[in-house]
């Protein structure tokens, strides 16, 4: 079917004027803009704790966000998408930038969506993963969330303060680290787009945009004037420019061609190795065998049981 | 559906036996008071051998009236005895059609039907109905007398093996039963039952006749249900949720249940259409069924016919986000001529039909959706699993696999003839041939898909399928050792000529 072959992105909902108020998803969006790669959006509203999501479809071909790095790493793998961190990865500045952003900030935000707020439906957290979702549902969901962010904190109710101000300070020295780092220049490393802008600026726009003036986070970006600037920036170019997304399906206007045919040709090919899948294919075999032995021994057993119940029963009735 | 292997705790089955007896023992105490008008009290003292001789002539004279004329009686009270922990309602709303007998012959009836029914309550060890003379002053009276025992033992294990025509499998099932916990005839019971497809369910259910003025039984169950069905369709289903029967009865069952369903992936293989299904829904709805079974036997019908509509409401819930549909079920059989069932369409993945299964589509009357020769959800529409662009060796020529995504629109037909085969001793047994053909195919309607629908090519691509074989008969269930010739099959299906070995319980 002509849909199926369409690049399709499947993130969570749109919302805050943002394509997808999810970080993780807004992120490989933009990465995806960075890469030129076009594609279409599509929305997967009713599973907020999938690590599956965002994933990327083409036919019948899917690149998960839970495997081999992520859905963009899958994507320069498989798909011949642009490598946009070539020559820039291997920099140490490079990774202790990431760490920061994929730790001290993700854990911010996190914290500040499901722990920060006093009720369930007064989070942004609400908006963005569980209003598709039956009330008592999303409510089980988001407090199992919110009870796993503080195991992973180790959050007590004796140490919930200091926590809370550690994890807030991290966040501030993270910012002011990478204002000094971006200065004026347009993008983090090389003044050229990379995945670490991708997942800063998927950060900053929803801290701006999705937490309420109350937020804690909010004003301690704010604080710094270039990376507000560099967010709107990012705003006004990538996703104010494109159409906004909504929950019809909408057919793609440019073509997908061009960046499949620089890809590799299709082998169809197993998920697993070879020799694991002849093992378990043996494995099966032999518990299929087993198990229609096992049945017909019992069905043996009955039908012999039932036959000679009832020659019983007839040698009774002729006795009476 | 229920044929079990069962183990039950001691009930006590000879209640009814002493009943003879109680009853010449009431109706000699009838024919005193009867007697009682007709002669004077006569206190002399007599010996036992012409006491005897006069109790044998009052029976006989009874025996007599009671074969040749209707005796008038009438109910002045009833009395129930023995029950420390089962509330008198309870008891007493089991004895109807004893206060309004007007004849001795309906009075013993309708005492055999009172003590069959506290027996099927399964709360008793033992249930005695006794009748005595009434008040002197009231003439042609007596008082029922019901004296229960109630069960010592109230915690009792049963294990039994059942068959699921929704799933067209078996499943092997032990449950812990607690009776009469409230004194409302009441069976509290947690089962744990493992079946085809890996699926297991873990409930805590109970039962209680009635609650005060309901007419209906209350049965109430909390489940946790999980269902693997990876290798047809890529995807494990859990449920987590209650069930409350509304309506039960001979014809009519009305249930509603909630629950949280959750449908995962955990192999990552998925088709297109089934990746997007997964994740959590809640599932609130009403399962309307009326049953009409004419046939003269289950096992093997050879006059009659039946009739069996299912429809499944859901998304009865204020909020508009739980899981809406309707799925609707008719399935009608008839032993002569041929036998036809049709369904109408759904979206949510578990609510659509898969077609293909183990179970003889002659005896299991739970919806049409087998078809010989076919695995389970081994027909239908289809979606290819997911490719993997991963570079590993050319030689790999393998296909990733197609899912089975369901249809909303199935049909099938099927028509058995079945003869008696020559041997006297096969005869005897019930163990007869059969020939047989079936019919089905199902389409997927959502999504647009009704617009590129055709009967006519829904109907060219009608799966069908031969065969012949021989069918044993049990108590229980019914073997069928049958040869199957696929006639007629998509690229994709899973049904293989051949011959098999299937069993399947009467529903």
């Amino acid at each position: 079917m002509a849909e199926n072959e369409i690049n399709t992105l499947v993130v969570r909902k749109p919302c805050f004027g943002l394509p997808t108020g999810c970080t993780q998803c807004l992120s490989a969006y933009l990465y995806l803009k960075f890469a030129q790669l076009p594609f279409q959006l599509d929305f997967h509203l009713n599973y907020p704790d999938s690590d599956q999501i965002p994933y990327f479809e083409v036919g019948d071909y899917v690149a998960y966000n839970n495997e081999k790095g992520g859905v963009t790493e899958c994507l320069k793998r498989d798909f011949g998408v642009v490598d946009l961190d070539i020559g820039i990865s291997s920099l140490p500045d490079w990774i202790s930038t990431k760490a920061m952003l994929t730790t001290w900030l993700a854990d911010a935000l996190a914290y500040e969506l499901w722990v920060g707020f006093e009720g369930y439906s007064s989070s942004p957290a609400y908006t963005i993963y569980y209003s598709d979702l039956p009330w008592p549902l999303g409510k089980v969901l988001f407090w199992r969330k919110a009870r796993w962010i503080k195991q992973k904190h180790g959050i007590t109710n004796e140490n919930a303060e200091l926590k809370k101000e550690e994890i807030y300070r991290r966040a501030s020295s993270a910012y002011g680290a990478l204002s000094t780092w971006l200065g004026e220049q347009s993008y983090l490393f090389e003044n050229r787009p990379s995945s670490l802008d991708a997942t800063f600026l998927a950060h900053g726009l929803v801290v701006l945009q999705a937490l309420p003036e109350s937020s804690v986070l909010q004003p301690k970006l704010l604080e710094h004037g270039n990376l507000v600037r560099y967010v709107q920036q990012c705003k006004t170019e990538l996703i104010d420019a494109s159409p906004t997304p909504t929950y019809a399906w909408h057919t793609a206007g440019s073509s997908s061609t061009s960046s499949r045919s620089t890809s590799s040709s299709k082998t169809k090919t197993k998920t697993k190795s070879k020799p694991k899948r002849e093992k378990t294919e043996e494995e099966k075999t032999f518990k299929r065998r087993s198990k229609y032995f096992v049945a017909a021994q019992l069905v043996a057993v009955v039908v012999f049981i039932t036959i000679m119940t009832s020659f019983d029963d007839a040698e009774v009735g002729l006795d009476e | 559906m229920t044929n079990t292997l069962n183990h039950n705790a001691a009930q006590n089955d000879d209640v009814v036996h002493p009943e003879p007896e109680d009853d010449e023992q009431e109706d000699e105490e009838e024919e005193d008071d009867d007697d009682d008008d007709v002669l004077p009290n006569l206190r002399t003292p007599q010996s036992p051998a012409s006491k005897l001789q006069q109790q044998r002539f009052k029976v006989e004279t009874l025996a007599r009236r009671l074969s040749s004329e209707m005796v008038p009686i009438r109910v002045h009270d009833v009395l129930v005895n023995g029950n420390t922990k089962t509330k008198d309602w309870v008891i007493e709303a089991e004895l109807k059609g004893i206060e309004t007998a007007t004849t001795m012959q309906d009075l013993m009836r309708a005492c055999e039907a009172a003590i069959a029914r506290l027996q099927a309550l399964e709360i008793f060890d033992s249930c005695k109905v006794r009748l005595e003379p009434g008040p002197k002053e009231l003439p042609n009276t007596a008082n029922v007398v019901v004296d229960v025992v109630e069960a010592n033992n109230t915690v009792s294990g049963e294990c039994g093996v059942y068959t699921k025509p929704s799933t067209s499998s078996w499943s092997l099932e032990c449950a812990l039963k607690y009776k009469n916990l409230l004194g409302y005839g009441d069976i509290w019971d947690t089962s744990l039952a493992y079946g085809g497809s890996q699926a297991t369910e873990l409930s805590l259910g109970v039962y209680a006749p009635r609650i005060k003025r309901l007419l209906t039984p209350i049965v109430a169950r909390i489940m946790l249900v999980s269902q693997d069905w990876q290798e047809f369709s890529s995807y494990k289903e859990q449920l987590l949720g209650a069930s409350i029967g509304l309506i039960s009865t001979k014809h009519h069952d009305l249930v509603y249940t909630l629950g949280w369903r959750t449908l995962t992936d955990p192999s990552q293989t998925s088709s297109r259409s089934i990746r997007r299904q997964l994740g959590h829904s809640l599932l609130s709805s009403l399962k309307y069924t009326f049953k009409m079974d004419r046939r003269n036997s289950s096992i093997r019908p050879t006059r009659g016919y039946a009739f069996l509509s299912t429809t499944h409401l859901g998304g009865l819930s204020p909020d508009h986000r739980s899981l809406r549909f309707l799925r609707q079920m008719t399935s009608f059989s008839a032993v002569f001529p041929w036998g036809q069932g049709f369904m109408n369409k759904t979206s949510p993945l578990p609510e659509r039909f898969y077609l293909g299964g183990d179970f003889s589509p002659v005896c299991t009357l739970g919806g049409p959706t087998t078809l010989w020769g076919f695995k389970t959800r081994g027909l239908g529409p289809t979606e290819p699993r997911r490719q993997s662009r991963n570079r590993a060796d050319d030689n790999n020529s393998d296909s990733p696999g197609w899912d089975f995504i369901g249809g909303d629109l199935a049909v099938t037909a099927f028509a058995d003839l079945s003869f008696d085969l020559p041997i006297k001793w096969l005869r005897e047994h019930g163990i007869h041939g059969h020939v047989f053909a079936g019919s089905g195919n199902a389409a997927k309607l959502t999504q647009n898909e009704y617009k590129h629908f055709s009967p006519r090519k829904f109907l060219e691509s009608f799966r069908t399928s031969v065969g012949c074989g021989i069918v044993i008969p049990t108590r229980l269930f019914r073997l069928e050792g049958n040869y199957f010739h696929i006639l007629r099959k998509d690229e994709h299906d899973r049904g293989k000529t051949g011959f098999r070995f299937s069993f399947s319980a009467p529903s």
